[in-house]
């Protein structure tokens, strides 16, 4: 059982990073992951991310670096002008993996408005899972895996930060 | 009575259609649409699988052939049925999962029970049931082949047969499944089913346009060194790749001449991959073997809805006239070590899908299009080049990569095909 220090630590953390995501602020979101980062959408409701079935996105951390070098670039047609979003975090479950780790479950519903192309709202409904450190006294995430609720379905353009 | 009154008619094709030019409504309206189903999905060859997702008895995938639901299933015999997923009792759903195995094919409504070749043989309380089974089977596509294990269909049993449709396309079907040392690919990675509401022709249109690189893909181009630095993105001058019409609508951006070593289309290193190397030169010898090694796979689109999208496969849905699917998976190599495939499926997560660095971009700019092409419309301009193409001894009509060759290859083809008899220029065209 974490504290409850705890829980409003990695709560605002979550919130943060959402924020961070929401906003397009791609630099200052990055840089609440850590050098092992793993960013993950998969195909399949239950699928091992080392198999060679497909994903939607597969990030090491080199390649979420790539990611995020190229919407900074400022000529990303896909996010010009960024989508407008909010997400919202909800059911919010954590648990202690060892000394300051954390994996944390939760349920998340972003809004997304395309003004770069057809200017529709989308929505994302997700099971995101991750995991956390405490480091130099800050929490980190080094895992984000997003479990689209239609990823077997028929996915629209998703270029920004999910 | 309700009085009928034809709001339906066909345009002339022919008139929306010149070697210089096409007009907008072909990718907004309705008529047009219900016109592609008929005359390109139902009348002629649809790609469906390949032969190595459903490698024992049993197995199926359901696919689209333009709207209709179908299933390919592969039976004891080994043969491949490509049949409509309906219920000839009641119409229900027969396979619903997108893919798995089955020794029968039973509908979950009323029990009706049809082998994996689709007949029917059994119905449930038989005694009300007076009907003869053998009329009462489930639709099969009358047509099925395959070439190189790609499994193609039609519900016109009257077609040319698969070989005339492909004409010297399988050219471009070889050197896909000869990347492998074995010549085979496994499609068993999972299928991608990326959305864009744009109309289907813009998918293969933009997959063998090679004028677009430079400008929908900048942040790709600032960000990324890759092989497309030399193979689309130099300068007019400089771009030794070419774009390419082989016929029948079938078209390729040939990005081989600007390769100028080993592996540089798989973006490593020579040396990378030592074994791959030695198994390719072991079995199509140092001449050929090498020359595949440096020229790497095809980017090309078969008419209409098959893209061998280098390391990928690709197959394009319509779904209604500004709704389509680009629909991935990464094209796996019989033969090599687990690296190689590794390699593929992480480029293959790269270049295509939602959130992909080119295609969500390539995304975009489609959908743009298509808001523009809404109302009345206008001409779109496809003359770029043609002044410059050279039509090579095999036919082949041949430009600089930046040309619009491969669209007016494109659009040609689709005229003769939606306006039956009219007059054409189709020099590229395999009789």
């Amino acid at each position: 059982m974490i504290s409850v220090e705890d829980r409003l630590e990695i709560e605002a953390f979550l919130f943060k990073e959402a924020r961070l995501a929401d906003e397009s602020r791609y630099s200052e979101w990055e840089a609440l992951a850590d050098d092992d980062m793993h960013y993950w959408v998969p195909l399949q409701e239950s699928q091992d991310p080392d198999s060679d079935q497909v994903s939607l996105l597969n990030d090491n951390r080199t390649r979420l670096a790539t990611r995020i070098r190229q919407l900074n670039t400022g000529v990303r047609h896909a996010q010009l002008p960024p989508s407008r979003m909010r997400r919202s975090i909800a059911n919010v479950e954590i648990e202690e993996l060892g000394a300051d780790e954390y994996a944390v479950g939760a349920n998340v519903v972003l809004y997304e408005f395309r003004r770069q192309a057809t200017k529709e709202l989308e929505v994302w409904p997700a099971r995101v899972e991750y995991k956390l450190r405490r480091k130099d006294g800050e929490l980190k995430m080094f895992r984000k895996h997003v479990f689209l609720l239609n990823s077997e379905g028929s996915v629209r353009g998703l270029s920004f930060i999910i | 009575m309700i009085k009928q009154t034809d709001t339906s008619k066909s345009p002339r094709y022919d008139e929306l259609i010149t070697d210089a030019r096409v007009h907008s409504s072909l990718y907004t309206d309705e008529k047009v649409f219900e016109d592609e189903l008929n005359r390109i999905f139902r009348m002629g060859w649809v790609f469906i699988c390949h032969d190595s997702e459903i490698p024992t008895a049993g197995d199926f995938v359901r696919r689209n052939v333009g709207r209709e639901p179908v299933f390919a299933i592969r039976s004891r015999d080994d043969e491949i049925s490509v049949i409509v997923n309906r219920c000839a009792h009641r119409g229900n759903i027969i396979c619903q999962e997108d893919k798995g195995n089955r020794k029968a094919l039973v509908c979950q409504y009323h029990g009706w029970a049809y082998d994996t070749k689709g007949a029917l043989v059994d119905v449930p309380y038989p005694g009300g049931f007076k009907g003869d089974f053998s009329c009462h089977g489930l639709e099969r596509l009358p047509l099925v082949d395959s070439y190189q294990g790609f499994v193609f269909a039609s519900f016109n049993e009257n077609a040319p047969p698969l070989l005339d449709h492909l004409g010297r396309a399988t050219e471009l079907i070889d050197r896909a499944v000869e990347m492998s040392p074995v010549g085979r690919i496994r499609l068993s990675g999972g299928w991608v089913q990326h959305q864009l509401n744009c109309n289907w022709k813009m998918l293969p249109e933009n997959d063998t346009d090679g004028y677009h690189v430079n400008f929908v893909h900048p942040s790709f181009a600032q960000a990324i060194r890759s092989n497309y630095d030399e193979a689309v993105l130099d300068d007019e001058e400089s771009l030794k790749s070419l774009a390419k019409d082989w016929g029948n609508g079938h078209t390729e951006l040939f990005f081989s001449p600007s390769y100028t070593r080993p592996l540089e289309w798989f973006g490593c290193a020579e040396d990378r991959h030592p074994a791959y190397t030695k198994a390719m030169l072991d079995a199509y010898g140092e001449q050929k073997g090498g020359r595949i090694l440096r020229d790497g796979p095809p980017h090309a689109v078969i008419f209409p809805n098959l893209f061998l999208g280098e390391m990928n496969i690709v197959r394009f849905e319509p779904v209604a006239p500004g709704v389509c699917l680009h629909v991935h998976t990464p094209m796996y190599l019989e033969g090599v070590e687990d690296d190689v495939n590794r390699r593929i499926l992480r480029q293959s997560e790269g270049a295509l899908g939602p959130t992909a660095f080119l295609l969500a971009d390539d995304c975009v700019i489609a959908e743009r299009a298509q808001s523009a092409l809404q109302g009345k419309g206008g001409w779109l301009d496809l003359s770029r080049g043609a002044e410059r193409e050279v039509v090579e001894d095999d036919g082949v009509i041949s430009s600089h990569l930046t040309d619009e060759t491969p669209n007016r290859g494109f659009w040609r083809h689709y005229r003769r095909i939606m306006q039956p008899g009219s007059p054409t220029s189709d020099v590229g065209a395999v009789a």
